[in-house]
């Protein structure tokens, strides 16, 4: 049953793959505009027809996955990068390093992600790299909170124990014995919230606070061509499906991975 | 229970005034000078030097950075969380005229995504490992992976345009608040139903249940009898958690339906650079957001008194 899952997965992944790196190589310029075209139904010539200025549907969610899944991939390793660091620090030094990064994430996660998204939106300004910087400040705490906790687990086993009287000095016990699986624990948890951060920057994209036009996202697509929803529907439901299928690919993967994980 | 009581309050006053705190340090974020922006929106584009020291002190930016923080504090716990720089308006004026629609859009949305959730669940937890339950699985995993924006889209477009239902009914009224509330409610019910579904197959395993069912107890009688109660815990905390996410969520709703709540305005105080309102709503909002955990959490101590694990 979860290994299907796994499978399909996979699959959409691949799918996802093959839209962003081999989709643009045989489609139109995704900003070319022909007004002559414009709204045409899905043809040959544009498989998924064109929007209100002529532009192909099909390039321009090629496109947008560049953006929509770049920018959350970039999110989600920054994120676990700023986390993993502020959670071993807190728990590989202690004392009063830890009682401040603890506060600081205590006061972080009590603000909701995309709350605070907003907040950091907001003073910055709109545009993609405010934004992804936004999710990035907001996204951190919980990768940090986990890293913390799991790293202070370790640090108590016997055997982390056993490798510091066979000599090895604090930091090598921990880069051996503390860092790795903890890393990894965090990278499945962080590929969970892969999905959440789909959501979230396609959310705030839409209502026109990451990119601008005529720059493709797929959050973006579905707002500028939610007017023609009625007489080109494929013009919503293209850059729609292509979320969707990215957050249930990530969701099955990492439900998968986390499993594996739990699984002795 | 009046000590856990005041500590877990203690703790809520204090997740306040760090997030206060928070939301204060995100204008030092800002670039350029706060006073020329408000000058700017005054229409001064060009000011003089003694212009821009006036209004410098008239904001208290020539105050030193932690008398500023203690201004902040002090008028946050009157409830005065400044002015917008784009009206000159109180910012809590400014939120309480837009407030009453946003309560609206969020209690339909709590009612809708209770009603979808917790019946269904329970029938397909009856039926556990069964299609009924194996659907639920789809349609939550499905629902869960739909964003609020796409379904309303399309909600609005079937309903109104295709249907010819009306026109959209934007007014802020509890008439109009159902029609918004879907797309909000569709993924707190997925949430909901998946918490409420794991919580009763925890409880479907315990100790207790093979008693009660040992002593005969039929299968109604365990679901709400000794499973429910044990399910609460995980439920209500679920309900915080969905008040996290309902806030951010209401902000795009609210834009796609031209809704006239605090999260429309949000995003004209974000496109207008008005840093003051943004810090007000979000504060507001974490503080909604505390206050919902706070109250779930002592509902969940007289469902479930146990004390909690660890």
């Amino acid at each position: 049953m979860r290994s299907a899952g796994a499978v399909v997965g996979l699959f959409l992944l691949a799918l996802l793959a093959f839209l962003a790196f081999m989709v643009p190589a045989f489609t139109p310029d995704p900003d070319a505009t022909a007004y002559g075209d414009k709204l045409a139904q899905p043809s040959w010539a544009h498989l998924l027809g064109t929007d209100a200025a002529g532009r192909d549907v099909l390039a321009r969610v090629a496109a947008g996955a560049r953006i929509s899944l770049g920018g959350a991939l970039l999110v989600g390793v920054a994120g676990v990068v700023v986390g993993l660091l502020v959670g071993l620090a807190a728990a590989l030094v202690g004392g009063v390093v830890d009682a401040l990064l603890s506060r600081l994430i205590d006061v972080v996660l009590a603000v909701p992600t995309l709350l605070l998204a907003l907040a950091v939106v907001g003073v910055l300004g709109p545009g993609l790299r405010n934004l992804l910087v936004a999710m990035v400040l907001a996204g951190w705490a919980p990768i940090a909170r986990l890293a913390r906790a799991w790293a202070a687990e370790r640090l108590g086993r016997p055997y982390v124990t056993a490798a510091r009287l066979a000599g090895l000095s604090r930091w090598r016990a921990a880069r051996l014995h503390v860092v790795p699986p903890t890393a990894h624990a965090v990278l499945a948890v962080a590929t969970l919230g892969l999905g959440e951060t789909i959501l979230g920057l396609a959310g705030l994209s839409f209502v026109g606070l990451g990119v601008q036009p005529p720059t493709a996202e797929w959050g973006q697509l579905v707002a500028e061509n939610r007017l023609y929803a009625t007489t080109a529907p494929w013009l919503v439901l293209a850059p729609g499906a292509a979320i969707v299928l990215s957050v249930a690919a990530v969701t099955l993967l990492a439900d998968a991975w986390l499993d594996r994980a739990a699984a002795p | 229970m009046v000590r856990r009581l005041l500590a877990r309050l203690g703790v809520a006053v204090a997740t306040v005034a760090g997030a206060a705190a928070l939301v204060w340090a995100l204008q030092l974020l800002a670039p350029g000078d706060p006073a020329r922006r408000v000058l700017a929106a005054t229409g001064i584009h060009d000011p003089l030097p003694a212009q821009v020291e006036a209004a410098q002190r008239e904001l208290g930016l020539d105050q030193p950075v932690y008398r500023r923080l203690m201004d902040w504090y002090a008028g946050v716990a009157r409830g005065d969380l400044g002015v917008s720089w784009r009206t000159g308006r109180p910012v809590r004026a400014e939120l309480a005229d837009r407030l009453p629609a946003t309560g609206r859009l969020v209690a339909a949305t709590g009612v809708l995504a209770a009603l979808a959730a917790i019946p269904v669940t329970l029938l397909a937890s009856a039926s556990r490992r069964r299609w009924p339950d194996g659907l639920l699985r789809v349609g939550t995993f499905v629902a869960a992976a739909t964003p609020s924006f796409l379904v309303g889209t399309l909600l609005l477009d079937i309903l109104v345009v295709r249907a010819g239902v009306g026109r959209v009914l934007s007014d802020g009224s509890w008439r109009a608040a159902w029609l918004p509330a879907v797309p909000l409610a569709l993924g707190i019910a997925a949430y909901w139903s998946r918490v409420l579904r794991t919580a009763l197959g925890e409880a479907a395993t315990a100790p207790f249940l093979e008693t009660a069912a040992a002593r005969g107890s039929g299968r109604l009688r365990l679901l709400f009898v000794h499973a429910l109660p044990n399910a609460a815990r995980p439920l209500l905390a679920a309900v915080g958690v969905a008040m996290g996410s309902l806030l951010a969520g209401a902000v795009v709703i609210e834009t796609l339906f031209t809704w006239p709540g605090v999260g429309r305005h949000l995003i004209e105080a974000i496109e207008a650079r008005d840093a003051p309102v943004v810090q007000g709503f979000v504060l507001f909002g974490v503080a909604c957001y505390v206050a919902t955990s706070l109250l779930t959490d002592m509902l969940a101590w007289l469902i479930d008194p146990r004390p909690e694990a660890a």
